[in-house]
């Protein structure tokens, strides 16, 4: 006796009963999401690492004079924009959504005050890409580091989006959570990024 | 639920103030000794690890039971 399946009537019975039995359950998708995320920021070491070990090869123990005071003032932003994303997180964890959609305005807010000081006022500065060893590192860790913040905005615009229109709970939040954990590793890198460029070593007038 | 929520906002706020701390410390500590490399990445470490531990939640990774 041969069993023929109608395609048709398969599925209108799969959606009639609810059966989504291939789908894993949330704790575990979440789970391997989180795995996955981490993972993609282990492979950002490479880079970032990368670009830190061209810096502590080609100016030792030197470093371009720059503007501590610029410096430390974007450095603060990022760190209060960071400050700002985990307040996010933890209101969308326990259902506030009014602090979850206004501390994300802040974050990003700050994110593009950040971007606007390296951009707009550290790249204004005297030191030149053309300067040798000392623009080409500058600008090249830099500019890779401002991409990512860039990224992370688009990131944050989206999930910012998401959340107006009630996509997220205190129980299902994985979007924000995987966005604030992208935020943070950004942030994560301008720590090792702030005193190998602005900080470590002796100042050379250029 | 609400004493959570605040417990939460509550370890955030210290959690920035350390960072800041140790992010004026390290203005600091550049000054005084001649921009110490060893001194400046023992403290980035030490911040990093914070915003791993703090704001990144890393232990997550190794949680089965709760979802978020």
């Amino acid at each position: 006796m041969s069993a023929v399946i109608d395609p048709k009537a398969h599925m209108e019975h799969a959606v009639g009963h609810g059966e989504h039995d291939h789908e894993p359950p949330y704790s575990v998708q979440l789970r391997a999401n989180r795995l996955g995320l981490w993972l993609f920021c282990f492979s950002e070491i490479f880079l970032f690492g990368a670009l830190l070990g061209a810096r502590f090869y080609l100016w030792g123990d030197t470093r371009p004079e720059l503007d501590q005071t610029l410096g430390l003032i974007t450095t603060s932003v990022l760190l209060v924009s960071s400050f700002f994303m985990a307040r996010a997180e933890a209101a969308i964890a326990h259902d506030d959504r009014k602090t979850f959609l206004r501390s994300l305005v802040m974050t990003a807010a700050l994110g593009l005050a950040f971007l606007g000081g390296v951009v707009g006022l550290e790249w204004g500065g005297h030191l030149r890409p053309t300067d040798g060893v000392y623009g080409a590192i500058f600008f090249g860790m830099t500019g890779i580091h401002a991409i990512h913040v860039l990224s992370g905005l688009i990131f944050i615009f989206i999930v910012w989006n998401n959340g107006r229109r009630g996509h997220y709970s205190a129980e299902r939040h994985w979007g924000v959570e995987a966005c604030a954990v992208y935020w943070h590793y950004v942030d994560v890198a301008w720590v090792f990024f702030y005193p190998a460029l602005y900080l470590i070593g002796r100042a050379v007038p250029l | 639920m609400e004493e959570k929520k605040t417990a939460a906002y509550r370890q955030g706020v210290l959690v920035f103030i350390g960072l800041a701390i140790l992010t004026i410390a390290e203005f600091f500590v550049s000054a005084a000794f001649d921009g110490s490399a060893v001194l400046l990445i023992i403290i980035a470490v030490l911040k990093a690890g914070i915003i791993a531990q703090f704001f990144m939640h890393i232990y997550r990774l190794w949680r089965v039971e709760e979802e978020h």
